[in-house]
Formats: structure tokens, C-alpha cells, sequence
């Protein structure tokens, strides 16, 4: 019962590789705006996308950890 | 907690009393109600199409002219006659995630749902690629062994991208309605539910796009 709480906190740990991916996606979304501000909309689509794929792993992970917890 | 993850399971709504019971999944009952919403609006929007457009057929136009040009950029002129089909699957999946806002369970949170509509998806970017080239380079394409395990990578993470985003807002929304039922919510529905339904719709439509532009796309000799 212990162990499975444990193993589904583990499988949600995948949050912190997205937050970061999602970080270094928004600096260098901020950093082309800047440098190119016509170039803002496009460059909002893209970072949009980018953040929604990176969030996915983010997902997966949480998706395992309910299984997990669905089987105690 | 125990109340939460009955939350989670996909109830059956009745069952159909031949061959030993049917199961209708909630899922579905939602579904159909989708699908009338969907008829009606476009019963009422297609009504009294005018030359010049007015009012309510500007609104459609510049919806659907707008769904057009984002499909046409990603897979070109040959892509036109496959457009239906995309807009389809946005309309639904989107209407199917906003859903949530009127106290219906959004069928997008059965994972048989999500999987089907990746079945269909993947199904027919691979019927795309066979009428596009035939099916003699469909077959050649799966020497190169990437493209087998495409079939089963790419099917398993649209459905699961969209399935645990849904299910994720819903389990946040629950806790967050239970620690404050008054005021918060309504910021946190905003987020969750508008802004990550729809994108979650966009996201999955733009994958299937992309695998639609790569069958298409011509090879270089």
C-alpha cells in the first residue's frame, strides 16, 4: 500500500522534465520576440504547440501514476 | 478519495435490453448530445446563405476560411479534399471538451473515446498515403522499420495526450472545487477547461495534420 503511493509520487516526478523543457521553450520564445517583433504571432503558435508536446510527458507521467493508484 | 477515483470510472448510462444487454457508455450519451448540438448549429448557421454575408454567416465564414487556411498551409493543395475531415475532428473534439462547462462529464475523459479517435486518425492519414501513392510504396514504406513502430507510437500518444489532459483538468477542478467551492473555481474552469480544451483540440488536429503532410508529400529522386 506504502510501496504503491511511493511508486506513483515516483511516476509524477515526470512534471520537473516538462516544467524545465516548458522553461527553456518560453526563454527562447521571449529572447526571438524581442529580437523580432513582427515575427510575434508565428512565434506564439510555435511556443504554444512546443509547451502543449512538452506538457505531454508531463501527462504521461500523471496518467501512469492513476493507474497505479487505481490497482491499490 | 474513494469518491474521487468512482469519479474517474466511465459509467454506462443504460443498457440496451437485446442479445443480453447492451452497455451504452455515458461517453456515448454525451456524444449523441454533441452531435445534436452540432446539427442544430449548423442547421441555424447554413440558414438563408446570403452573396454578401451578414451577422451570423460572417461569423461562420470567417471560421471556417480561417480552419481552411491553417489546413492548407500544413499539407498544401493536394490536402484539399482531406479539409473536411480535419475540421470535423476539431469541431467535435473541441465541442467535446468545452462540454464540461455545462455540467455534462466530457466524453473526452473515456479513454475508449480518445483511443477511437486515434484509431480513426492514424487509420486515415495511412488510407490518405495509399491513395496519394498506392498501395504498393504504402507496403515498400514499412522496410524502413521506423515507420511500423510510427503505427503504434503515434496512435497510443495522441490518445493518451488528450486523454490525460482532460482527466487531469477534471481531477484538478474536483480538488479545487472541493478546497474552495466559491469564487476560485471559475478562474481555474477559464484555464482548464477553455483555454486547455481548446488547445488540447488544436494540438491533437495539428499532429494528424502533420502525419496527413508527411504521407502527402512528394519524394525527392
Amino acid at each position: 500500500m506504502g510501496m504503491i503511493a511511493l511508486g506513483a509520487a515516483i511516476a509524477v516526478l515526470t512534471g520537473a522534465g516538462a516544467g524545465v523543457g516548458i522553461g527553456i521553450a518560453t526563454a527562447k520564445a521571449t529572447e526571438s520576440i524581442a529580437r523580432q517583433p513582427e515575427a510575434k504571432g508565428d512565434i506564439r503558435t510555435a511556443l504554444l504547440l512546443g509547451c502543449a508536446l512538452a506538457e505531454a510527458t508531463a501527462i504521461y507521467g500523471f496518467v501512469i501514476a492513476l493507474l497505479i493508484i487505481g490497482k491499490m | 478519495m474513494d469518491n474521487m477515483m468512482e469519479e474517474l470510472q466511465s459509467k454506462t448510462a443504460f443498457t440496451i435490453p437485446i442479445l443480453g444487454g447492451i452497455p451504452v457508455a455515458d461517453s456515448c450519451v454525451v456524444t449523441w448530445i454533441i452531435m445534436g448540438a452540432i446539427v442544430l448549429l449548423s442547421i441555424i448557421f447554413t440558414h438563408r446563405l446570403k452573396r454578401v454575408p451578414t451577422g451570423k454567416q460572417c461569423l461562420l465564414e470567417g471560421l471556417i476560411g480561417w480552419l481552411d487556411n491553417f489546413f492548407t498551409d500544413i499539407l498544401g493543395p493536394k490536402g484539399k479534399k482531406y479539409l473536411p475531415f480535419l475540421e470535423t475532428l476539431i469541431i467535435y473534439i473541441a465541442f467535446a471538451n468545452l462540454i464540461g462547462l455545462f455540467g455534462f462529464v466530457p466524453p473526452t475523459k473515456d479513454i475508449n473515446v480518445t483511443a477511437a479517435l486515434a484509431g480513426i486518425a492514424i487509420i486515415f492519414v495511412q488510407a490518405a498515403f495509399i491513395i496519394e501513392k498506392g498501395p504498393v510504396k504504402w507496403l515498400k514504406s514499412f522496410l524502413n522499420p521506423i515507420n511500423i513502430l510510427d503505427l503504434i507510437t503515434r496512435p497510443l500518444s495522441l490518445c493518451m495526450r488528450l486523454f490525460g489532459n482532460v482527466l487531469g483538468a477534471f481531477v484538478v477542478m474536483e480538488l479545487v472545487k472541493g478546497l474552495i467551492p466559491i469564487g476560485v473555481p471559475v478562474i481555474a474552469s477559464a484555464y482548464f477547461d477553455i483555454f486547455d480544451g481548446l488547445l488540447q483540440a488544436y494540438v491533437f488536429v495539428f499532429l494528424t495534420s502533420l502525419y496527413m503532410a508527411e504521407a502527402l508529400e512528394e519524394e525527392e529522386h
